[in-house]
C-alpha cells in the first residue's frame, strides 16, 4: 500500500476549510459575508479564524467604516499554500475517486 | 489521521472547497439590471430630447442614472468581498462615466457637440468599455455587443439624422435592454442551480 500524505489538521476542521476556501477566491472579506456564506454562530466563526490566524493562514485587518466598526480578513500566502497542499493530498487519498 | 477519516467525509470535504470556491466567485456575477437600468435611461433622454430638444434631457437623464447606480452599487456591495476581478471591471465603467461627463460637459458648453458626434462617441465608449469587459471576463456575449456598438459607431458617422438615431437605438435596445435582462435572468437561474446544489 502506498504512503498516504497526512491531512493537515488545521485545514481539516470543517469550518476552517470553508474559510480557507472562501478567502481563497477573494481578496479580502469581512467577518459578517463569512457569517452570512457559512452560516456559522458569531463564537464559532471567530474562534476558528482565531485558530487560522495564529496558525498563520489569515490575517485579520480591524477598521472603523462610518464610525462602525468593520473586521475584514484576507488569506495569506502561507494560508494558500496550506489549502493547495491539503486539496493534492484529499485528491492522493481519494485517488481516481476524487476526479469523479 | 487517516485511519479514522471515511471516504465519505473525504468526499465531502472536497465538495464543500468547490462549494465554497463557487459561492465566493458567484459575488462578481449580479449585475445585469446595471444594463437595464442604463438602457432605459438612455432611451427616456433620446425620448425627452426628441420631445422638445431640451438641453437638460441628457444630462439630467444621465446624473439621475448615475445616482440611482452610485446608490444601488454602494448598497449591493456593502459586506461583500473585494476581488480583483470585480475591481476591475468596476474601474473601466467608472472611467467611462468619468470620461463621457467630462466629454460631453465640454462639447456642451463649447457648442461644438452635433447629434452625430455625441452618438458616435457614446457608441465607440460603450463599445471600448463592453469589449474590455467581455475580454477580462471571457463573456462572448458580452464582446458581441462591444461589436453593435463598434457598428454602431461607424453608422452613426455616415448615416442621416434619422438612420442614425434608429442605429443608435437599436444598439441601446440589444446590448443594453436584451443583455441586461438576458443578464439577469442568467444570475436568477445560476443562483437556483446552486441553491439545490447547497442544499
Amino acid at each position: 500500500m502506498p504512503n498516504l500524505p497526512e491531512l493537515n489538521p488545521v485545514v481539516h476542521g470543517r469550518l476552517r476549510l470553508a474559510l480557507l476556501s472562501l478567502l481563497s477566491v477573494v481578496e479580502e472579506a469581512e467577518f459578517t459575508w463569512l457569517r452570512a456564506k457559512t452560516e456559522a454562530t458569531d463564537g464559532n466563526l471567530g474562534a476558528q479564524l482565531l485558530k487560522l490566524e495564529e496558525a498563520g493562514y489569515v490575517k485579520v485587518k480591524k477598521e472603523f467604516v462610518m464610525r462602525k466598526p468593520q473586521t475584514v480578513y484576507r488569506i495569506t500566502e502561507t494560508g494558500r499554500q496550506a489549502l493547495t497542499e491539503y486539496v493534492r493530498a484529499l485528491k492522493q487519498m481519494l485517488g481516481p475517486a476524487a476526479d469523479m | 489521521m487517516q485511519d479514522h477519516t471515511t471516504e465519505q467525509e473525504l468526499r465531502d470535504r472536497l465538495s464543500l472547497i468547490e462549494s465554497m470556491i463557487a459561492e465566493g466567485r458567484r459575488n462578481t456575477e449580479n449585475w445585469g439590471w446595471m444594463f437595464v437600468l442604463w438602457g432605459v435611461a438612455y432611451g427616456l433622454a433620446l425620448g425627452w430630447s426628441a420631445w422638445n430638444h431640451s438641453a437638460w434631457a441628457w444630462p439630467a437623464t444621465v446624473s439621475m442614472a448615475i445616482i440611482v447606480s452610485a446608490v444601488a452599487a454602494s448598497v449591493k456591495t456593502r459586506n461583500r468581498p473585494a476581488t480583483t476581478l470585480s475591481r476591475a471591471i468596476a474601474c473601466i465603467w467608472i472611467a467611462l462615466c468619468i470620461s463621457m461627463f467630462l466629454l460631453f460637459a465640454a462639447l456642451g458648453l463649447s457648442g461644438r457637440l452635433t447629434d452625430h458626434l455625441f452618438m458616435a462617441v457614446i457608441s465607440a465608449m460603450l463599445g471600448m468599455a463592453y469589449g474590455a469587459s467581455g475580454l477580462i471576463l471571457r463573456w462572448k456575449l458580452q464582446f458581441g455587443c462591444a461589436v453593435v456598438w463598434w457598428v454602431a459607431a461607424v453608422v452613426t458617422c455616415f448615416g442621416t439624422d434619422a438612420q442614425s438615431t434608429i442605429v443608435f437605438l437599436v444598439a441601446i435596445f440589444v446590448c443594453q435592454i436584451v443583455f441586461g435582462t438576458y443578464g439577469v435572468i442568467a444570475e436568477a437561474q445560476k443562483r437556483k442551480r446552486l441553491s439545490s446544489v447547497h442544499a
